[in-house]
């Protein structure tokens, strides 16, 4: 990536997203920051519960944010829209779900699912028009035009996931929401899934904001991670700087439950469990900080300098083996 | 070795694989009406309830056209030589006190019976749906509407039918107001906790994302799916009116001498039950016919609409 004049898409700034069930309320999302560049991919990884869907759900507007910012294109989309904005931006963001069965309106037909969002739109001349966009979004995503008067639940998953991802594109957006598009898929396709997302990518300069706790798939398909833990972000970095140097104990952790596919290695493997209550949480209240350039980690100043030591350390190692 | 054995890279050639060809679906296209149907008449019950169910509402509401039959009209009153007829080819039902022909009376009472019942089913459903729809939709709509409910739903709606008949005097309309001016209440609550289950699932969310207005939302992503249940409640709707009709009519707070009615026919010749009881058998045994077909009908036209019954 060249790292010079980068433009944000999306900031995302002390984000807090609150869940009040009567007199009791639970706080998800706690002061998230993070900036996503145009055209890359981004990834949201933690374990279930941590909020990263919630975030993304945040981001397009089906939660209601209790505090921060998110700002897209310049633009504050966390408040009362106006019905043009709202609708501007309803175009330009769409969302990839992760249960393609449930995404899905059982009781419609393909062809009203996809031309679904451009009859809210009028995206289209005559009728002529949405067939033929309707026809090419099929074949974009390798179904065929015939599928048109099919129902979702005739089709095998990786299929409807395919659906569920041309009814986004049609919309023609920018930005792209891939809420673990492929953790509901079969092993067999999730691969021909995520290719089809980056020849999408590639094609039409999109940028996704990628959530999954799938840190192999988040590995070949993103560009910059961000671990979130009990709903606030840990550690962020550049992917391959993230998996060569992991800095917090969190995300130490989470890299390597990754289950090796060499049995030795895996059983001899000193499995390190994260528990926060063990954890030396003494000095200032951390915040997520610049340790090197593009990688930030959530620390205070002790913690700081001992991360710097972890680091030169483990930059030696490498530079060791590699010799 | 010789030479015509020898396998070399010349020996192949690329095998092009056809992508699409794998996406084709073979099954035959699923259509939602033609597996109602198919699965409907499936039930050998159901059919044979369909033709009774047909065969009584052609009969109520064609034979009283033919007949021209007149509740008030009292020809015969000095006759008794027409009073208490059993029955025979003449009159298959007999005569009553009167002498009128109890087989004109039974289906034109059965045609204002059937009437008050398709009716009030329909304002009832048509009402209920609607505001239960958006009722369940939203939470702000809720809060008041539940009250409502909560207020309408404890008084008793035996005490309600009467006043508002006591009060507008008795006939076919006002019976039907009556019957339908509260209980729409009891269909939208129905559809409301219908609504709420089905409100959240994750399509209705990808709508929104897609900019889906809620009205859009309603209509397209949830109204398809409450066919089945609103059928349901149809089919329970229509003969439960019938029978409160009848109800009413028996204690004599329902319809007036002026239109027969089947409630009307069951309570004034229930004094024959043994002297006579062909007067009070035969309108009891129709009333029942009507009410039995159309619930079974109605409850496998249920079944047949949903659509996880429709897979072999």
């Amino acid at each position: 990536m060249t790292e010079i004049n980068r433009e944000i898409i999306l900031d995302v700034k002390h984000l807090e997203v609150t869940f009040v069930n009567n007199k009791k309320s639970f706080r998800a999302v706690k002061d998230v920051n993070f900036e996503i560049y145009k055209g890359e991919t981004f990834a949201l990884v933690g374990e279930s519960g941590s909020g990263k869907t919630t975030i993304g759900r945040a981001i397009i507007g089906l939660n209601d944010t209790s505090n921060g910012d998110i700002i897209y294109k310049g633009k504050k989309i966390n408040t009362h829209l106006s019905k043009q904005e709202s609708k501007d931006l309803t175009r330009q963001m769409q969302m990839i779900f992760q249960d393609p069965a449930a995404s899905l309106n059982e009781r419609a037909t393909i062809s009203y699912c996809i031309a679904e969002g451009l009859d809210n739109f009028k995206l289209y001349k005559d009728e002529k028009e949405k067939q033929e966009k309707i026809d090419n979004a099929l074949k974009s995503v390798g179904l065929l035009p015939e599928h048109k008067s099919r129902y979702p639940h005739e089709f095998s998953g990786g299929q409807r996931q395919r659906v569920g991802i041309a009814r986004a594109m049609v919309m023609e957006p920018d930005f792209i929401i891939a809420d673990e598009p492929i953790s509901a898929l079969d092993v067999s396709i999730r691969a021909q899934v995520l290719n089809l997302m980056n020849k999408f990518k590639e094609e039409r300069g999109l940028t996704y904001l990628f959530i999954a706790h799938d840190l192999s798939v988040v590995r070949y398909f993103s560009d910059r991670i961000a671990v979130i833990h009990k709903g606030r972000i840990v550690e962020i970095a550049p992917t391959e700087d993230l998996f060569a140097y992991p800095l917090h104990p969190y995300t130490r952790s989470l890299l390597q439950s990754v289950p090796m596919p060499d049995p030795r290695i895996e059983k001899s493997k000193e499995l390190l469990i994260y528990d926060e209550s063990k954890r030396d949480l003494s000095g200032e209240k951390p915040k997520l900080r610049e340790i090197v350039k593009d990688h930030y980690v959530f620390m205070n100043d002790r913690e700081k300098a001992e991360y710097e030591i972890k680091l030169e350390k483990m930059i030696k190692d490498k530079e060791e083996s590699n010799k | 070795m010789s030479k015509e054995n020898i396998i070399s890279n010349d020996s192949f050639e690329f095998y092009k694989v056809d992508d699409s060809a794998s996406e084709v679906i073979a099954a035959p296209e699923y259509s939602y009406w033609k597996s109602v149907f198919k699965t409907f008449f499936s039930s050998k019950i159901a059919i044979f309830m369909l033709v009774i169910m047909l065969f009584v509402i052609l009969m109520s509401f064609i034979h009283p056209l033919i007949s021209k039959y007149d509740n008030q009209n009292m020809a015969y009153i000095n006759d008794s030589s027409k009073w208490y007829l059993r029955p025979s080819l003449e009159h298959p039902f007999g005569t009553d006190d009167v002498g009128r022909d109890m087989f004109d009376m039974v289906w034109a009472g059965a045609r204002t019976s059937l009437f008050i019942a398709i009716v009030s089913t329909l304002i009832t459903t048509v009402i209920g749906t609607i505001v239960g729809m958006f009722w369940g939709f939203s939470k702000k709509i809720d809060v008041f509407m539940i009250e409502v409910y909560n207020i309408v739903s404890n008084v008793p709606f035996t005490l309600i039918v009467m006043i508002i008949s006591f009060t507008l005097s008795s006939g076919v309309w006002q019976l039907i107001f009556a019957l339908s001016c509260t209980s729409w209440i009891g269909t939208a609550y129905f559809i409301r906790v219908q609504v709420m289950i089905i409100r959240d699932r994750e399509y209705n969310l990808a709508s929104k994302c897609l900019g889906s207005s809620t009205s859009k939302i309603i209509f397209h992503n949830i109204f398809p799916y409450l066919i089945s249940v609103l059928v349901t409640n149809i089919s329970r709707d229509v003969p439960h009116f019938i029978s409160y009709e009848v109800f009413l009519s028996y204690i004599g707070v329902g319809l007036s001498e002026k239109v027969a009615s089947l409630g009307r026919i069951v309570q004034t010749n229930a004094k024959y039950m043994q002297s006579a009881p062909y007067l009070f058998v035969i309108p009891v045994f129709v009333t029942a016919l009507i009410s039995v077909s159309l619930y079974i009908v109605g409850q496998t036209l249920a079944d047949a609409s949903d659509p996880r019954n429709h897979m072999i």
